[in-house]
């Protein structure tokens, strides 16, 4: 069977790009591991969510929901609890796919969307020291035994990492009747929400272990203590600042990365800094006809951008499929001074549409600064700005006619 | 002069609030709701209550709840084991009362999720 | 009365295990741990060595020698994984090549095959050679094998032939009664004619529960690896040894069976005998030395890092002996490198010494083969359809990363020796063992042992018993906690 788009991921990312894809006269197929659509965000109970898309403060549940029901009524062709395992192209895509209905077997697109989402890094990618004990875990696994499965998988915690996740974590638990020791950060600041902080550690007294990282971990078969330790501005722990806690729960939220293994063997660009495909504006990978949106192209902090920028994938893999999308060569977008990564990474000046959107996140946290996009020493757009933090992602519209050349282009922050 | 630090949750920004304990003034917000929270914080501080109950529904075994308004800050816990005593019998769709008016809060609470078998 | 109890379920122990059970004697296996080969066995390099390392003379070369030989009979009879990739000792200045020729001599001394190769050739064959390297050798009868499945392969062996495999028992005491044994554990107390302890590194403690004078001290020899994710595969295709040192064989770059790359070990004695932990030194020392063979090594590429214990002891050798003190317990102590490779020649060396007392008849019937297990993700296209016509739950992927599906999960638990926690299930199927590290699959995992051993999802252990990872349900009462 061919589709015309066929998407990988029935998430956030992937109900959005489909809703946008959608047209009577084309095949669209969503195939999601799951039994039910929705993705991560099943198990995100609390709230906090849409305040940007729907003008409303809503659970992940109701978030996941209002967007599949945009899908509802429309000729879309959902694969459930079925996993796409390998993906190759010839002149058009051959998707390796597997369920428990009908065994492995393939279905073919002309154009596929990669929003597959993000896995969490484990113990192993951050190199954590001390023995190796029951007990340690990912927040969002223990996040997804709570709220899903209707477990406790501890009940004395200690929580590495205040990104978001690791917040929310400290929280539930709580809730749930476990005991959270404290939270540990290794920068100087936490990732995560401001409002997090007060709502999530301050509320129920959990203390925020600032400049803070693990230096041992101990229990044999059983996690008994962690040991951590202050940071000198190099990251090096300083001496005499030990701290230990009798927890039996290792709880880390240490940073996120986009679930795209599966996909590899189609070869496109990943950036290096998102663990990403790189893209043009037409979220367009450097595979023809291969999109990618959500998580699984870059991590996002606020779901609202999530289906924001997928539903703009949709439009144009829908325009490419119709014909309407031309690819020409595209020029680099380069990250400036303070600015970690910006994407697109690559911009097709020819491209057609009103204007450009840009997403990026810089390197440091200022009360103000100026975003600026160049062009060589051209100065093309600046945008002052207010509470800039390598968390929050940012967002910067830059109309075609703005553009003197089709040089490349440079963003780069500058702090007041 | 007697002041309480706290940072606000109205919205994402989170702006540090100083409040007067006596006089219950407000600095540091940015817009009026803030100023509403700081007052409220040091006389009735509520909060939004997200959690789970039990469900018979076979693909999860939670379902995914919330407090129809803000419920007072110190019944949290007391809310909490209340929880423990709901079961959502599917069929179950979002927006469904599971309990009205828990403790006495004239607060509800909703389903988040829908779960059809 | 048990004929032959073995303390010890690792390599060593699993393979005379086996060779035991071709035998009409009683054999019982003890382990304090709940599955095989959770010791030095499942973290080491992974090589079977050609035997051109061991000094002359020693009980490691001539059992590493017959070793080698007889991991190509293993492959035949019980379909372990063996991947014949040769291996080259290269030398990168003037004294490195004189000790280069002492150990020409001694592989041919302990019949090793060692054989001439160009410098040409090696960076043909291997362009991440480091290009300081001046001279090289080719073993090409090096492989490498997965030695945990090894363990559990022969064990299952054993176990089909009739030796009974007791897992969770720890031995406190061992009481001679004149001739026999009353080895008691913490549970439990086995009564044997012969006692024989593979018990690694906890050989001394053991052998002190008999000995007044234990012959061995364990000196805990800890080794630290990286490894590289397996889509480096290629990277290097041969087992790269440096010249060794008194401290051992240096670090090795080497392929692993399953496409990973290790590199590594550290060496460095340790007082604690678990302490398993990789250490920022350690890693950041293996760079340093790696440096010196190969070059382009993708470090940012590690999927995890891992420590071993090596069961080291004072003396060369391996101490493998009847007791001087005491009749019928005999010590299979010291193994470190090459125990891996010696195991199946330890066992056959440790065979005769019971048969030297009883006549112990061969038997009849022994089942010398086991069975290829082929996982979904190995399987052919006919293959696949084949087995999900025969079982559905071939069609549900559980494990993404590794793509495991249910019917290999489902099929582990069930075997001779039941993998009954998420360890034992990874260790079998490599569920978790991707570069989510379970953070997809653990669930999965978990729920499929609940409903296949019919207990409790907070009955579930991540390896040993209390090791739980659900502790309790969220809606019992929270005052308990």
């Amino acid at each position: 069977m061919m589709y015309d788009i066929i998407i990988i991921g029935g998430g956030a990312a992937g109900l959005s790009a489909a809703k946008e894809a959608y047209d009577p006269a084309l095949k669209i197929l969503v195939i999601e591991r799951e039994a039910r659509l929705g993705g991560i965000l099943r198990q995100c109970i609390h709230n906090g969510f849409g305040i940007h898309k729907f003008n409303l403060e809503l659970t992940g549940p109701e978030y996941a929901e209002k967007t599949a029901e945009a899908i509802e009524d429309l000729d879309i062709d959902v694969l459930l609890k079925t996993t796409v395992t390998d993906i190759i192209k010839f002149k058009t895509f051959d998707l390796t796919v597997m369920n428990e209905t009908d065994g492995e077997f393939h279905v073919e697109a002309k154009s596929v969307i990669i929003a597959s989402g993000c896995y969490e890094k484990t113990r192993s990618q951050i190199l954590l020291p001390g023995d190796r004990p029951a007990g340690i875990l990912t927040a969002g696994s223990a996040q997804r035994y709570l709220n899903l499965d209707g477990y406790m998988v501890g009940k004395k915690v200690f929580i590495l990492g205040s990104g978001d996740i690791g917040l929310i974590m400290a929280r539930r638990m709580t809730l749930e009747g476990a005991e959270v020791l404290g939270v540990a950060e290794l920068m100087p600041y936490s990732n995560g929400l401001t409002r997090n902080i007060a709502q999530c550690l301050d509320d129920y007294d959990i203390p925020l272990y600032l400049s803070h990282t693990i230096t041992d971990i101990i229990g044999k078969e059983r996690l008994e203590k962690i040991v951590i330790q202050e940071v000198d501005p190099h990251f090096t722990p300083i001496e005499g600042t030990e701290k230990t806690f009798e927890v039996d729960t290792l709880l880390l939220s240490v940073g996120l990365v986009p679930d795209i293994q599966m996909f590899e063997s189609l070869k496109f660009a990943i950036s290096p800094i998102t663990k990403g495909a790189i893209v043009d504006q037409h979220l367009q990978t450097s595979v023809e006809g291969l999109f990618a949106c959500g998580n699984a192209l870059h991590v996002h902090d606020l779901v609202d951008w999530v289906s924001e920028e997928s539903e703009r994938a949709g439009q144009y893999a829908k325009a490419y499929v119709t014909g309407t999308l031309h690819a020409h060569e595209a020029k680099d977008v380069i990250p400036g001074d303070h600015v970690r990564y910006v994407l697109p990474q690559k911009l097709d000046f020819s491209g057609q549409d009103e204007s450009t959107r840009f997403s990026l996140r810089s390197t440091i946290k200022a009360d103000k600064g100026t975003f600026k996009i160049m062009q060589g020493d051209t100065l093309i757009m600046h945008k002052k700005m207010r509470h800039i933090a390598p968390a929050e992602m940012e967002h910067l519209i830059v109309p075609k006619d703005k553009w003197v050349s089709d040089e490349p282009v440079t963003i780069s922050l500058e702090v007041s | 002069m007697a002041t309480r630090e706290m940072i606000c949750i109205v919205c994402p920004v989170g702006c540090h609030l100083s409040v007067d304990e006596k006089t219950l003034e407000v600095t540091g917000n940015r817009c009026p709701r803030g100023e509403k929270y700081g007052k409220k914080e040091l006389t009735n501080p509520t909060r939004m209550l997200t959690s789970t109950v039990k469900t018979n529904a076979k693909i999860q075994r939670r379902i995914s709840i919330k407090t129809s308004d803000e419920i007072p800050k110190g019944k949290i816990f007391a809310i909490m084991d209340v929880l423990n005593d709901i079961e959502a019998k599917v069929p179950v769709k979002a927006g469904d009362v599971l309990l009205k008016n828990v403790l006495d809060t004239g607060v509800d609470i909703i389903a988040t999720t829908s779960l059809e078998h | 009365m048990i004929d032959v109890l073995i303390i010890g379920a690792g390599i060593t122990g699993s393979a005379l295990a086996r060779e035991l059970s071709k035998y009409e004697m009683t054999v019982t296996v003890l382990d304090k741990e709940m599955d095989v080969g959770n010791g030095a066995t499942m973290a080491n390099s992974a090589i079977i060595h050609s035997g051109h390392d061991p000094k002359e003379g020693t009980l490691k070369a001539k059992l590493n020698v017959r070793g080698n030989a007889l991991y190509d009979v293993l492959e035949k009879e019980l379909n372990i994984p063996l991947l014949k990739t040769g291996a080259f000792l290269v030398a990168h200045n003037d004294e490195e090549k004189a000790t280069l020729r002492t150990l020409r001599a001694r592989a041919k001394t302990n019949g090793a095959v060692m054989e001439e190769i160009s410098l040409e050739e090696a960076f043909k064959a291997e362009p991440n050679l480091s290009r300081d390297i001046q001279e090289v050798v080719s073993l090409p009868t090096t492989k490498v094998t997965f030695p945990w499945e090894v363990a559990l392969a022969l064990m299952e062996n054993a176990v089909v032939n009739g030796v009974t495999f007791e897992r969770g028992q720890e031995v406190i005491a061992i009481h001679p009664n004149g001739g026999t044994f009353t080895v008691e554990t913490t549970t439990d107390a086995f009564d044997a004619k012969y006692v024989i302890n593979a018990a690694g590194v906890f050989a001394d403690t053991i052998a002190g529960m008999v000995e007044t004078h234990v012959p061995y001290t364990i000196k805990p020899r800890k080794g630290e690896y990286f490894v590289i994710d397996r889509r480096e595969k290629g990277y290097m295709n041969h087992v790269i040894y440096p010249i060794p040192s008194k401290a051992g064989k240096g670090v090795l770059v080497t392929p692993q069976v399953h496409g990973e790359t290790l590199i590594g070990p550290t060496s460095l004695t340790i007082e604690d005998k678990t302490g398993n932990n990789t250490t920022a030194g350690g890693l950041n020392w293996i760079k340093n030395e790696a440096k010196k063979i190969a070059q382009n090594i993708p470090y940012h590429k590690t999927i995890r890092t891992f420590a071993g214990i090596r069961p080291s002891i004072e003396q060369y050798d391996f101490y493998i002996q009847e007791s001087t003190e005491v009749p019928n317990f005999y010590h299979l102590g010291g193994i470190d490198s090459p125990g891996l490779t010696s195991a199946p020649a330890i066992a056959e060396m440790a065979r005769d010494w019971v048969l030297s007392k009883e006549a112990f008849a061969l038997k009849t019937h022994f089942t010398a083969t086991r069975e290829k297990i082929t996982p979904f993700r190995s399987m052919s296209d006919d293959e696949k359809r084949a087995a999900f016509q025969a079982d559905a739950r071939y069609g549900k992927l559980i494990c993404k990363c590794e793509r495991v599906t249910e019917a290999d999960v489902v099929n582990a638990i069930h075997r001779p020796i039941p993998a009954d926690s998420v360890k034992a299930v990874k260790k079998r199927t490599r569920a978790g063992a991707g570069i989510c590290q379970g953070g997809y699959c653990q669930h999965n995992v978990i729920n499929i042992i609940a409903r296949e051993l019919s207990i409790p999802k907070t009955e579930v252990n991540y390896y040993n018993k209390h090791t739980n990872i659900l502790v309790r349900e969220t809606k019992e009462a929270r005052h308990d906690v």
